[in-house]
């Protein structure tokens, strides 16, 4: 969600605090009916959100949003690199900068959804969304990134087999 | 179907969904290779997502979310504020863990007012309640040999310097008087005596920790938050005869 561990950790950090904070304030009730995992799902990405709000990345082009496709150019005109290691590395870099241009609401849907592989429902709950909104999210999440690392995306199916012949 | 509605169906086909959809859906894919690419491309963003390293947090860092909470867990414990009746009239005190950490004669202001100064004072938050047993005991033992237990006494609130000042003062024997100059060079600081009246008349703790002993070189009785009124009665009552 922020592109570096530094500020990761940072979030972690707070969000344990405040999430410590809140148990002491709450009733026995109030804690006996708090379903933990997704309240510190929710806690963590509304410090996230503070935090990102406060400190724009710098380092993302404004304007990749615009033009998607200068990503991909970018990283066509670098070097050859003939190592495979080197070439998986730099992929894992253009998801995770694709990732990172999305907007908060978008990127957190994203995020949940196929990082964390949570559920519609669960990621519902954590984001106190209406199911309908999250799964609009999500798909136009996808839609983005999929704009953004161009129709190459695709050899990436992880089944190998195409879409239609699944039944 | 067509290709808007199967574009918007795609993440909900991976889950469960009605065997009657997927087929209508996968009908519709068949037939039509566009809407076939756009399905194979989400599927590689997904998957690429899923494949991204998951970092793994630094080996100290549950350690330092532990540290946090612990050192918060010391801020949160709330002092509670009670009264007394003394042969001074009424007093506050406000103590937590068995040790005393706060302490007012009355000058008229409401608790409610008195719980803010402490609150602010203490930077902890302030509840009112009723004096336990030993408190009482304390506070009486007090007032007739004008000595306080160190352990009935909390001040790790305060910064080392007013720590270390008011340790000083608490050596000043009853019905005895000695200046802030005093007070500094007890503490190794012998130019701060300045700044020994600062922490005197801030003092938490007044009589506990006996700001009313420390006067100033000449032997005046200088200043007293109560007045130096109360400071007079304060050292007959303790056998000074100044």
């Amino acid at each position: 969600m922020t592109g570096n561990r530094e500020d990761a950790e940072e979030i972690v950090q707070d969000a344990f605090v405040r999430a410590y904070r809140a148990l002491g304030k709450m009733s026995p009730e109030q804690r006996a009916d708090l379903r933990l995992q997704p309240w510190l799902y929710t806690i963590t990405l509304n410090v996230t959100r503070n935090r990102l709000r406060s400190k724009r990345p710098a380092n993302v082009a404004l304007d990749a949003l615009a033009d998607p496709d200068a990503l991909l150019r970018e990283s066509n005109e670098g070097p050859p690199q003939p190592e495979r290691i080197v070439e998986q590395n730099a992929e894992i870099a253009l998801v995770e900068r694709a990732l990172l241009q999305l907007p908060m609401h978008l990127r957190a849907a994203a995020t949940l959804r196929f990082i964390e592989g949570r559920s519609h429902p669960e990621i519902a709950e954590i984001l106190n969304q209406p199911i309908g909104t999250v799964k609009s999210h999500v798909h136009r999440a996808v839609r983005i990134l999929r704009r953004i690392l161009g129709p190459q995306i695709g050899r990436f199916n992880p089944e190998g087999v195409p879409v239609h012949a699944l039944s | 179907m067509r290709c808007r509605d199967v574009d918007a169906l795609w993440d909900e086909l991976r889950g469960e969904c009605q065997a009657s959809l997927k087929e209508t859906v996968h009908t519709h894919l068949r037939a039509c290779p566009s809407c076939q690419a756009v399905y194979e491309q989400y599927a590689g963003v997904a998957y690429c997502l899923s494949c991204l390293p998951r970092p793994e947090p630094s080996c100290d860092l549950a350690k330092k979310v532990i540290q946090h909470i612990a050192a918060l867990k010391g801020v949160a414990a709330p002092i509670v504020l009670s009264v007394i009746a003394t042969p001074l009239g009424r007093l506050y005190a406000g103590f937590k863990d068995q040790r005393i950490a706060y302490l007012s004669l009355d000058t008229g202001d409401s608790p409610e007012e008195v719980a803010g100064r402490a609150g602010r004072r203490l930077r902890r938050p302030v509840v009112l309640g009723e004096a336990p047993a030993w408190l009482l005991r304390t506070i009486e033992r007090f007032f007739s040999t004008w000595k306080v237990d160190d352990a009935a006494v909390d001040i790790s609130d305060l910064t080392p310097f007013e720590q270390a000042v008011l340790r000083a003062a608490a050596r000043i024997p009853p019905g005895e008087v000695r200046s802030y100059a005093w007070v500094a060079t007890q503490i190794g600081r012998p130019r701060a005596a300045r700044a020994v009246g600062r922490v005197m008349a801030r003092n938490p703790l007044p009589l506990l920790f006996p700001c009313h002993r420390v006067v100033d070189s000449s032997g005046d009785l200088h200043d007293y938050f109560y007045g130096l009124e109360m400071k007079a009665k304060l050292l007959q009552m303790e056998g000074y005869r100044g």
